[in-house]
């Protein structure tokens, strides 16, 4: 429990950053960056502590990541 | 029959797709990243087939971003501006200058600054100041977004300027048909000298954002207001986030029902946490309603 807690404290502070900085292109960008990263990092170490990661498993949150960025980043450089 | 077959297998864990609906596979994930990446790359390529079809249909009033400036600085304690004729014209020429010569910024490609429009039309400014927006639907947007940016609140709010010009024109940007507005702020030297007491000291020049340019001789202006188009624009923007609004809210659908029907089944799989999942994609449809066509500079 105390993972998902981490886990979504991160993603309020990625929307907070999205809201806040609505005008910074660049800021946003990062924060995108950022989000994808510590979302994937997140996935590693939960797993790792659960003992049950395998590559199936990361390659599953990389992609679920890089899915996110792509929408996330298209809508950035459209604004 | 096929067909929903199909979609089942799409959309519903089962044998067939090893008990995990198949668009969340990482491979699904991967074709669809790859076909939104697709999408974008039609969208620009279409900008340049046919010009016409891309933009951002509004129509900004010149009076409606004066008036609401002028609110946001009466909220402020400070003295409202007064529109200035030959800072409309420059603000006009300039917003033109972005558009003939399809650059986006506060410095043309070719070295211009903005403060050479200012003189172009006579005005002898003493402080200047220049905010710009882009894509925005109405002059309400536009303001509020210049009021959540810093250094375009500081121009907004700036005592030193008593004169507001603004030019907005349509036009193709990189592209895309766009209204530019660009927002001029001055104040001239006979601002500063409009209560003269005697025996007081001449106070030196003081410029900033810029130099001070030779005065021209006052060209005849007139601010042209911007014409409303009739024909029907696809918005980049728009498109783009309808789109991701839809993958987005599907993929949630699924995850969830694929989250319900694996813990009733008590199926055991390898896979990464459906919360984690929901919760990253959940964040991703907040941002996506977040974000708002418009781009200040």
């Amino acid at each position: 429990m105390p993972h998902y807690i981490s886990l979504i404290f991160i993603f309020i502070a990625g929307i907070i950053g999205f809201y806040v900085f609505s005008y910074d292109t660049n800021f946003q960008i990062g924060v995108a960056f950022a989000l994808a990263s510590a979302y994937v990092s997140w996935g590693i170490i939960h797993h790792t502590i659960h003992k049950d990661i395998c590559l199936a498993i990361v390659i599953e949150y990389i992609t679920v990541a890089i899915l996110g960025m792509v929408i996330t980043l298209s809508l950035v450089y459209r604004i | 029959m096929q067909f929903v077959e199909k979609l089942i297998h799409f959309l519903v864990p089962r044998e067939s797709n090893n008990h995990k609906a198949k668009i969340l596979h990482s491979s699904s994930l991967i074709i669809i990243a790859s076909f939104l990446i697709l999408f974008q790359i039609g969208l620009n390529s279409l900008s340049k087939i046919s010009p016409s079809i891309l933009g951002y249909a509004s129509n900004i009033s010149i009076q409606e971003v004066v008036n609401l400036t002028n609110q946001k600085r009466t909220e402020a304690g400070l003295s409202a501006l007064s529109l200035n004729q030959e800072l409309s014209a420059a603000a006009y020429t300039k917003a033109k200058d972005m558009i003939d010569k399809d650059y986006w910024a506060h410095t043309a490609p070719d070295g211009t600054e903005p403060w050479k429009f200012f003189g172009d039309f006579g005005y002898k400014y003493r402080y200047a100041g220049e905010n710009l927006a882009r894509d925005f639907s109405n002059a309400s947007s536009a303001v509020n977004a210049w009021m959540n940016s810093p250094t375009h609140r500081e121009n907004i709010l700036n005592p030193k300027y008593k004169e507001i010009g603004i030019g907005v024109t349509e036009g193709d940007l990189a592209g895309s048909d766009t209204t530019v507005i660009v927002q001029f702020f001055g104040a001239t030297y006979a601002d500063k000298v409009v209560q003269p007491l005697a025996g007081a000291t001449t106070e030196l020049p003081e410029v900033q954002l810029a130099t001070t340019q030779p005065t021209a001789v006052p060209i005849a202006v007139s601010v042209i207001e911007p014409q409303v188009q009739a024909q029907v624009l696809i918005s980049p923007f728009t498109t783009t986030r309808n789109i991701s609004l839809f993958v987005v809210g599907l993929l949630l659908l699924v995850f969830v029902i694929d989250a319900i029907l694996v813990s009733k089944r008590r199926i055991t799989r390898v896979a990464g946490r459906t919360f984690a999942h929901v919760a990253f994609l959940g964040m991703i449809l907040s941002i996506i309603l977040i974000l708002k066509a418009g781009n200040i500079l």
